[in-house]
């Protein structure tokens, strides 16, 4: 049963694994004598123009700068919207609901206005504009449960010392939040780093671009033109870093997931 | 008083981010919506009246696409909460390497659509990928997967499924964590069996887990978008076109800002009516 | 208790309203320098909501929280120099005891040579020191409330409170560390309000009591006042143990008795019936039952009853109540 599974979800991407070690002839003719491993569609995708590290490094600078930002506006707002009572509480919350749920592919048209007249487009760290505008309903709500889950004496008993709102957060909150930040984080980094329908449409220079773009150009020509043994290689380089974040992160993430699920 | 306006002031940075992002987009929609602004006026808006918003009521591409959307998100969806409820199930047991497994089944979930939805593209292709070269080897001809509307469509459920089953199995994963074991014990302490488990205490349980689920994936995949962009493209002969996509060219391709500017709208409006509605249904069944 | 007018704490009018819910209605109550006052009363009846609205933790929707004649109405709770000391301790999870009782000291400036002064004096007098290092989830509940104790004392504050301190420690802890409490609270300059909902607490621990019930102050004095001259039923029924019995004598006047004052005597005014006793080494309880109600009555463990037993008792230990409100009915009772 196990393994079943595991076939499932890892199939297809062995497969891509095998097809980026195989010498083109090797592709079309499955019985090709001789050694068919080759590592030279990696040098390929490496040597290119821009090198495909490139995109990965855009994607990373995108990512991060999106999870920081984020961050620094759903801490407060979260503990903003924790402290408020009423129709506000209310409203706020169940627009962020609506607004972590809304597919985000339907806002492109009016944020690519914005980024031309503004000038935005084509700049990375822009970019992580609207994604962290993408990213803030999931990180209030989720961050919001987390601050729900603190005793309220433990505020209360660092007001009675005299710590201000920065050195509650500073010495008490944060701290304790803790493992929610991280997995709220990873969420956000995992969002934007995936992040297509806007980066198509913001980014044109091709050394911008994010990698979920730089791999759809790849594979942008017709059916029979992809040269798949240099885009399988793509798609490992590509994989292996949110691999490795899943692999080390799949706790938070899960608890992440939880929080988010009980307060939904 | 004064510590309640306090913490509206610190809301004020992201709630003014959500409402650029979120609020303006669908206010410029309905304002565009009323706008002729195509290649045809120079792209400058000129008010056409509700010429855009007629021009829907009578584009059948539009209705298809709708149709097609709408048979798309049912499907995967239904299969996803199927599927995810079992590998929950089957995750939530205690196992050996149970963390590993989770983040295995995971991966899907994390990776880039268009990286996977590629990754199919050599799966499924013709005459060269591995599906065909299994069928050659059991005696077949290799079959154009892609270029017959009726596969294309299960290969684009099927790749949905993949990518997002994970998702939903962590969601109710989690539900099911929440349920206390001494609940399960003291129902077959009464002579229940597993199914018995399942129908009466587990499912019942999960039903918020579910219905967050139902809820989040339908709005996410009536909203489908780079998964059918990269692997078909919409096609064959627009076959699996999505409402996303349907904006998407109009407002990239045939440079109609006014009209994809519609589609928008109006896909967003049936995605409220529908998860709204259904929303209502639901709770109100729950009172009753 | 006589001090100079205005020194320490008074509450005047003191209401607290959530949601139209009366929490706190028109509170009095004043506190001397030194003196520990106990909040008595069930659950909900407005003691914690009094303790928050005097730390300034919650706003108080009318009246005023003065200290030594100061109203401290505008201050944040930081700045009112209020130590409290909560039901469940509120020790910061992910510092040291050392940490905890650091930050607060720490944030308001206090240089490193006098911290360590102060946090080394406190650590030696509540047997700490051995503890520094140690994380609260790794201390026992009644190491958990010393570090709690020594947080507040460290404040230095000029009012302390105590919102249950006892009450998650198991019964014969709690018996152990009343005096040692009292040693270090009470006495000092500053007045102590202490919150319980348990009687033989608020008798071991306070000079006077506050019983509370549904948000409003049914009396105030030593607990010798409470018990032996009850403001209305409510009181009297809260306090002593076993409650004490009320017989319907007559329409609208209804008589309580403690058990304890009631005693076995052949001429007695009152018949019963023996339904069942209760040893309990040092006494007995019985459970009878009367014309006039059931009845519990406290005795000598090593007595005989007769098998009609007739009780008596001091017309001076009868309390008469109105039989609707439950006010105190002054003045003699019928004649037997």
């Amino acid at each position: 049963m196990r393994l079943l599974v595991l076939l499932w979800s890892l199939g297809p991407l062995l497969w891509q694994l095998r097809t980026s070690l195989l010498r083109p002839e090797a592709l079309v003719a499955p019985l090709l004598e001789g050694n068919p491993w080759t590592l030279a569609n990696y040098q390929l995708v490496l040597s290119g123009d821009p090198p495909f590290w490139r995109y990965l490094g855009n994607s990373t600078l995108v990512a991060l700068a999106t999870t920081l930002l984020t961050l620094l506006l759903a801490v407060p707002c979260a503990y903003g919207l924790q402290q408020q009572r009423g129709l506000l509480r209310w409203g706020v919350g169940l627009g962020l609901v609506g607004a972590a749920m809304f597919p985000t592919v339907l806002l492109f048209l009016a944020l690519l206005e914005i980024a031309r007249r503004f000038g935005l487009a084509n700049d990375l760290l822009a970019l992580s504009l609207p994604y962290a505008g993408l990213s803030l309903p999931l990180a209030v709500l989720l961050l919001r449960a987390a601050f729900a889950d603190l005793p309220v004496e433990l505020e209360d008993a660092a007001r009675l010392e005299g710590l201000d709102l920065g050195q509650r957060l500073r010495h008490v909150l944060l701290p304790l939040l803790g493992p929610a930040l991280a997995s709220t984080g990873i969420l956000v980094f995992l969002a934007s780093w995936n992040e297509y329908a806007i980066a198509l449409t913001w980014i044109s220079r091709n050394d911008l671009l994010t990698l979920p773009i730089a791999i759809a150009r790849i594979g942008g020509g017709s059916v029979f033109t992809i040269p798949y043994g240099a885009f399988a290689a793509a798609t490992v380089l590509g994989s292996l870093p949110l691999l490795l974040l899943v692999l080390v992160a799949q706790r938070p993430i899960v608890s992440g997931l939880t929080r988010g699920a009980v307060k939904g | 008083m004064k510590a309640r306006a306090a913490s509206l002031l610190l809301m004020a940075p992201a709630l003014l981010l959500l409402a650029a992002v979120f609020v303006y987009p669908l206010l410029r929609y309905g304002w565009l919506s009323f706008q002729a602004s195509s290649v045809l006026t120079g792209l400058e808006p000129v008010p056409n009246g509700g010429a855009n918003w007629g021009r829907l009521l009578d584009d059948a591409r539009f209705w298809t696409d709708a149709f097609q959307t709408l048979r798309f998100a049912v499907c995967s969806v239904a299969l996803e909460l199927a599927g995810g409820l079992g590998l929950a199930l089957l995750l939530h047991r205690p196992l050996r390497g149970r963390g590993t497994l989770r983040a295995l089944t995971l991966l899907p979930w994390a990776l880039p659509t268009t990286v996977m939805a590629l990754g199919w593209r050599w799966i499924l292709n013709d005459p060269h990928g591995p599906l065909n070269a299994a069928i050659r080897s059991l005696g077949g001809s290799s079959y154009g997967f892609l270029s017959t509307p009726a596969t294309t469509w299960f290969f684009v459920v099927l790749a949905d499924v993949w990518k997002t089953l994970p998702f939903v199995a962590l969601l109710l994963l989690a539900g099911l964590q929440t349920i206390p074991e001494d609940l399960e014990e003291a129902l077959r302490l009464e002579g229940a069996g597993r199914l018995q488990i399942l129908r009466r205490l587990t499912l019942p349980l999960l039903v918020p887990y579910l219905t967050l689920a139902l809820l989040f994936r339908l709005a996410q995949a009536l909203g489908v978008f780079d998964l059918i962009q990269v692997l078909s493209g919409g096609g064959p002969a627009g076959s699996t076109e999505s409402l996303a996509l349907y904006a998407y060219l109009n407002a990239m391709r045939f440079l109609d800002f006014g009209y994809a500017a519609t589609v928008m709208l109006a896909t967003f409006l049936l995605l409220l009516v529908l998860l709204g509605g259904g929303w209502l249904l639901w709770r109100r069944e729950r009172a009753a | 208790m006589n001090t100079a007018i205005g020194a320490g704490l008074e509450l005047r009018q003191l209401c607290r309203e959530v949601g139209g819910r009366r929490l706190l209605d028109r509170l009095d109550l004043a506190v001397a320098p030194g003196e520990c006052l106990a909040l008595l009363g069930p659950s909900g009846c407005g003691k914690s909501t009094t303790l928050r609205l005097v730390a300034g933790l919650d706003p108080a929707s009318a009246g005023q929280v003065l200290l030594d004649g100061q109203d401290l109405g505008a201050l944040s709770p930081g700045e009112r120099q209020v130590a409290m000391v909560f039901q469940s301790y509120a020790l910061y999870p992910h510092l040291s005891v050392e940490g905890n009782l650091e930050l607060g000291l720490k944030v308001r400036g206090v240089a490193g040579a006098e911290r360590q002064r102060r946090l080394g004096a406190v650590l030696e007098m509540l047997q700490l020191e051995e503890l520094r290092q140690r994380r609260p989830a790794q201390l026992s509940g009644g190491q958990r409330q010393r570090v709690a104790l020594a947080r507040a004392l460290l404040r230095q504050p000029r009012i302390m409170l105590l919102d249950e301190p006892m009450s998650n420690l198991d019964a014969q802890l709690r018996e152990e560390l009343r005096p040692e409490l009292r040693r270090l609270l009470c006495g000092r300059e500053q007045p102590v309000i202490y919150v319980t909902h348990d009687q033989q607490e608020a008798v071991g621990m306070a000079d006077r009591i506050a019983l509370l019930d549904a948000g409003r102050l049914q009396q105030v004095g030593s607990p010798r006042e409470l018990y032996a001259d009850p403001a209305n039923r409510f009181v009297a029924c809260f306090l002593g143990r076993p409650a004490i019995n009320l017989l319907a004598i007559a329409p609208g006047r209804q008589l309580g008795l403690r058990p304890e004052h009631l005693h076995l005597a052949e001429d007695g005014p009152l018949a019963a019936r023996l339904l069942r006793r209760e040893w309990w080494g040092h006494q007995q309880l019985l459970w009878l039952d009367s014309r006039w109600g059931p009845l519990r009555v406290l005795c000598d463990p090593e007595v005989t009853l007769p098998t009609e037993p007739r009780l008596g008792w001091q017309r001076q230990h009868e309390l008469w109540f109105d039989p609707l409100s439950g006010a105190r009915l002054h003045g003699q009772g019928p004649v037997w």
